[in-house]
């Protein structure tokens, strides 16, 4: 049972994971061929698992239906929603567009999917500003920074700001937009940098980690 | 003889005005000599399907003169242009490659011909093709001789020796840090996003609300969404310790797939194997926006106690987190996505930056195998640091000093290709 359940997956990983290592070094047409094939099996993977997500979506709310959970009101409206996408898409063949005109699948997608998806994403509007509203509360040296840095970036990127900043500060002979330039080319890029480099390297160790078993949390635990 | 006299006359006036005429009226161009010397062979390095054609610079290669390249599949004929260009450019400084893997001479000229633009990528490589060069000047143009050469596809990049080099070093300390771990423990700084932890799950059980934990949207190929399913491992274990409620929903099906098991195991390791419900693990929605829609209704309803969100966010990072902050939970994020880090830092009350994701499964374990791999990051970092200082000072004095073979080492060495 160990062989089947930790050290077979393991070799599975210890092979696969220093071949595609190696793909890196290795720019012959088989090592191409060898990742393509693998991403094939990747996206083959990805869509029986798609079948069992459907499933646990189904089930986890079926369940809250029959038993009258909290909020089960809610779970009706995930089937409803799959079948106003799923029956038009049948019967449209899954094409959008029928020569030029829309077809049911179409019509849902650019009528239902599109408006709500939209939506989502404008509201991240607000969101932003109630979140630059919270960072720009100076309560500590690194706040009044971040709060200076906000200000000269907002003065930069609007025509009103810009009008403000030659009347008051004209006379310095620097522009609002070299402010701008330097504050996004020299400190944010410095931090952003360390912050990547940081990132790459810690990939790579876990990377490691991975390939050669000494993390294997994801197969369960001796 | 005065008949003689303005018959010499005539002749010395017709041979001056020639003369000068000669001397002022524009020359008529000069024979353009044709490309010799000219050399095909297989890129270096590559998969296959492009060729590399080089040839001496000429002190006739001026900006008026065109260099139009001739490749062709039959052995008579079938001429296609692949490439024209001023005479005065494309030299052997023009093939980004490194020092070690290519003499950059700016006395030949080298171009590069991607057969693959012209003929089938499957018939590129192996067959022998025919190359020419044709020098235009003045709409007329002279033809090299003839050349041929088949493309392969090689076995070892030899440009990314560097990075192999660093890849070996990596290894080595990686594996020696893990065996050292094995004799004695080490120390690892404390992260404090990590040890509240504890804090955030004892609160839930206090209040007997659940506790939520986002993946993120990131797929199971993704290194930081690997590392999440480390993390939710270590959290599940404390969840069915104080027996908290958790509940973790998915984007992405194949996640949800390994996490069911992650979940289920830290259940079984901290005894509880009863407490495990098949629901802990949801799948929600494949797209983005209908995924935090949904989580976000869910949070707003059931106003957790805490939130993790661990894993690759996008711009719902902020549609989750600002809902999590009104409901009032502790929210603890991390990521690699350093767009969405200020997004966190504002909305989230502890947020671990980057590579202390990487570091938060075996902060969280203890494992002195795990911890050991750390040291592996630090000497990397360190790598960097020492990289990054001398790089800087012996690529400033290159530049002073004009030394640019010199700079062109420096920069080479410290460039992936």
């Amino acid at each position: 049972m160990k062989l089947i359940k930790k050290q077979i997956p393991l070799a599975i990983v210890l092979v696969f994971g220093t071949l595609t290592l190696l793909t890196y070094f290795v720019p012959h047409k088989r090592s191409v061929n060898f990742l393509e094939t693998m991403n094939k099996w990747e996206n083959i993977v990805a869509a029986f698992a798609f079948f069992l997500g459907l499933i646990n979506l189904f089930y986890s709310h079926y369940t809250k239906i029959s038993r009258k959970a909290d909020g089960w009101g809610y779970s009706i409206f995930v089937y409803i929603g799959f079948l106003a996408i799923a029956i038009p898409a049948y019967v449209s063949h899954g094409k959008n567009m029928d020569g030029s005109v829309l077809t049911w699948m179409g019509w849902a997608f650019k009528y239902i999917y599109n408006p709500l998806s939209a939506t989502m994403f404008a509201v991240l509007a607000f969101y932003i500003v109630s979140t630059a509203y919270k960072s720009f509360r100076i309560r500590s040296l690194q706040a009044f920074v971040l709060f200076a840095a906000a200000m000269f970036l907002i003065l930069g990127n609007v025509p009103l700001g810009q009008m403000i900043w030659d009347k008051l500060f004209g006379w310095t002979s620097y522009a609002i937009s070299d402010i701008v330039d330097w504050i996004m080319h020299v400190p944010a890029i410095a931090g952003k940098r360390g912050i990547m480099i940081g990132i790459a390297i810690g990939v790579v160790v876990t990377a490691l980690k991975i390939i050669f078993g000494i993390e294997r949390q994801y197969l369960g635990k001796d | 003889m005065i008949k003689n006299k303005s018959g010499l006359s005539l002749v010395l006036s017709f041979l001056a005005v020639t003369t000068v005429f000669a001397a002022t009226s524009p020359r008529p161009s000069a024979q353009l000599p044709p490309v010799t010397r000219l050399t095909a062979a297989d890129m270096p390095y590559d998969v296959g399907g492009t060729a590399l054609l080089k040839w001496d610079v000429r002190p006739e290669d001026t900006p008026d003169v065109l260099y139009q390249i001739y490749v062709s599949s039959m052995e008579s004929g079938g001429w296609i242009k692949a490439d024209e260009f001023p005479a005065d450019t494309r030299t052997g400084d023009g093939i980004e490659l490194p020092f070690w893997a290519w003499n950059a001479s700016v006395r030949e000229h080298v171009v590069k011909v991607e057969l693959n633009n012209f003929y089938g990528e499957a018939q590129t490589t192996g067959p022998v093709f025919r190359f020419k060069v044709t020098s235009v000047k003045d709409k007329k143009s002279y033809d090299s001789q003839v050349v041929s050469a088949g493309t392969v596809s090689n076995w070892f990049r030899l440009d990314r020796l560097n990075n192999l080099v660093m890849a070996i070093l990596v290894f080595i300390v990686f594996f020696w840090a893990v065996s050292h771990a094995k004799r004695k423990g080490l120390f690892i700084r404390r992260i404090a996003g990590l040890d509240a932890i504890d804090e955030a799950i004892g609160r839930a059980t206090e209040m007997g609300k659940p506790i939520y934990y986002l993946p993120g949207i990131g797929n199971m190929t993704m290194v930081s969404t690997i590392a999440s399913t480390f993390i939710l491992g270590e959290v599940s274990k404390k969840v069915a310790q104080y027996d908290s409620t958790i509940k973790v929903p998915h984007k992405d099906p194949v996640v949800m797939t390994v996490a069911k098991e992650v979940v289920k195991q830290a259940f079984l390791e901290a005894g509880r194997p009863d407490s495990y419900r098949e629901d802990i693990n949801q799948f929600v929605s494949y797209d983005q926006f209908s995924y935090a829609a949904s989580v976000d209704g869910m949070i707003s309803r059931e106003k957790p106690a805490a939130i993790f969100y661990m894993g690759w966010f996008m711009a719902e990072s902020l549609l989750l987190a600002e809902v999590g902050s009104t409901t009032g939970a502790i929210q603890i994020a991390g990521t690699d996505e350093e767009a969405q880090l200020p997004f966190f830092f504002t909305a989230c009350d502890y947020t671990l930056i980057g590579e202390e994701l990487y570091a938060a499964g075996a902060y969280l374990s203890k494992d002195p195998m795990l911890m050991s791999a750390l040291k592996t990051q630090d000497f990397g970092k360190l790598v960097v640091m020492v990289s990054v200082a001398l790089g800087g000072i012996l690529a400033s004095l290159g530049g002073l000093m004009h030394w640019d073979p010199f700079t062109r080492i420096i920069a080479d060495l410290f460039k992936a290709y």
